[in-house]
């Protein structure tokens, strides 16, 4: 059967265990499991060599100047031009609507442009009945033609 | 009484949160302890993260300015030191996602060498093998931390070093909960496979040496 602390929902439990952080009550009760889980048993012993080990990795201190460069870095951006300070605030996130705004502005630029090439470009379009229209007087043209030929025929005979 | 919500919220916060709220009216003394309060945590967590001393202190420093710039629209949401270290582990991650994380492993055996703390051996204490043998050991745990993905080195740190709570880890890192425990589940499952070999420090005869 699955330890149930051996999952991930759980392993905050054996991990304050294992960094001294678990209250009286509930290192009692997870003694006593450990006592009968050779998981738990073997994840303590694990983990504590872990942490004994990472305890040796020291990090250095900040320097002697450290505060010093924090002020000068204050002072240099306060002494920056407005626009510097405008990306600095763009780039650090500060303002946080700038990204989706600027994602908006874009989409309806991008829809106005397609939109007004599409309305620049477009063909004069005909409808059925105005071609049928059209169709119908070429045909009466070309008929009329054809009376006048014919009555210019009957008016004068071949000789 | 008649303080400003803002500041009753501070006041169930934290005494950082107060410091920070006077630093936005303006009081750069507050400002100066906050500042000597958190640089050593803030420097430490970024060299685990960078390996890199230089860039920690650049880092370290870019932190505290961003906090100053940002005092205006301060307000206490959350923790300080969750608000801080969510701006250091942003910046350090960027920093590794730059690339500029092939040129910091590169030179980070140098850069250790002339940066790292000094360590003080006492007269009668390990030879000269023993300290080469133990440098081994180090860098054998710098390194299994190092390969990490980030975001479970980072959750690693905040836990491990900084003793942050999973609630504050999750918000520095802008995860739920949940996600933080699996991040942390995951890396130690790592760290555990990876530093099996190494036996006990007492075993070795070096003196045992308290957290960072």
């Amino acid at each position: 059967m699955t330890c149930p602390y051996r999952n991930e929902d759980r392993i905050d439990v054996l991990l304050d265990y294992s960094a001294g952080r678990l209250d009286a009550a509930r290192v009692n009760l997870l003694e006593r499991h450990m006592m009968e889980c050779s998981q738990c048993a073997e994840f303590r012993a694990g983990q504590q060599q872990v942490w004994q080990a990472m305890d040796e990795y020291l990090a250095p201190l900040p320097s002697a100047d450290f505060n010093r460069g924090v002020w000068r870095k204050i002072d240099a951006a306060a002494a920056d031009p407005w626009y510097r300070n405008l990306g600095r605030v763009v780039r650090d996130g500060a303002w946080k609507p700038v990204f989706p705004m600027a994602a908006a502005v874009l989409l309806v630029a991008a829809g106005f442009v397609f939109d007004h090439r599409n309305a620049s470009s477009a063909v004069p379009t005909v409808t059925v009945a105005e071609a049928n229209q059209v169709q119908n007087t070429l045909e009466d043209l070309q008929l009329l033609q054809n009376l006048d030929a014919s009555e210019a025929e009957v008016a004068e005979p071949i000789l | 009484m008649g303080a400003s919500p803002a500041l009753d919220a501070a006041l169930t916060l934290d005494q950082d949160a107060q410091l920070m709220l006077r630093v936005k009216d303006g009081d750069n003394d507050s400002f100066r302890l906050l500042l000597e309060k958190h640089r050593a945590p803030v420097v430490r967590f970024v060299y685990r993260m960078v390996r890199d001393q230089a860039v920690s202190e650049e880092l370290g420093q870019e932190v505290f300015l961003r906090i100053y710039r940002s005092r205006a629209t301060y307000e206490p949401a959350a923790k300080f030191t969750t608000w801080l270290f969510r701006i250091a582990s942003h910046l350090a991650l960027n920093w590794l996602r730059d690339g500029r994380n092939e040129r910091a492993r590169n030179v980070s055996m140098e850069v250790r060498e002339e940066g790292a703390p000094v360590r003080e051996f006492p007269d009668r204490g390990p030879s000269v093998e023993d300290a080469m043998v133990r440098e081994v050991r180090l860098e054998e745990i710098r390194g299994a931390i190092a390969q990490l993905p980030e975001k479970q080195r980072a959750a690693v740190l905040m836990h491990k070093y900084e003793e942050m709570e999973y609630s504050q880890i999750a918000g520095a890192l802008g995860c739920s909960e949940s996600a933080v425990k699996s991040l942390l589940f995951r890396a130690y499952e790592t760290l555990r496979a990876r530093l099996a070999h190494l036996t006990s420090l007492n075993q070795t005869g070096f003196e045992k040496r308290g957290a960072a």
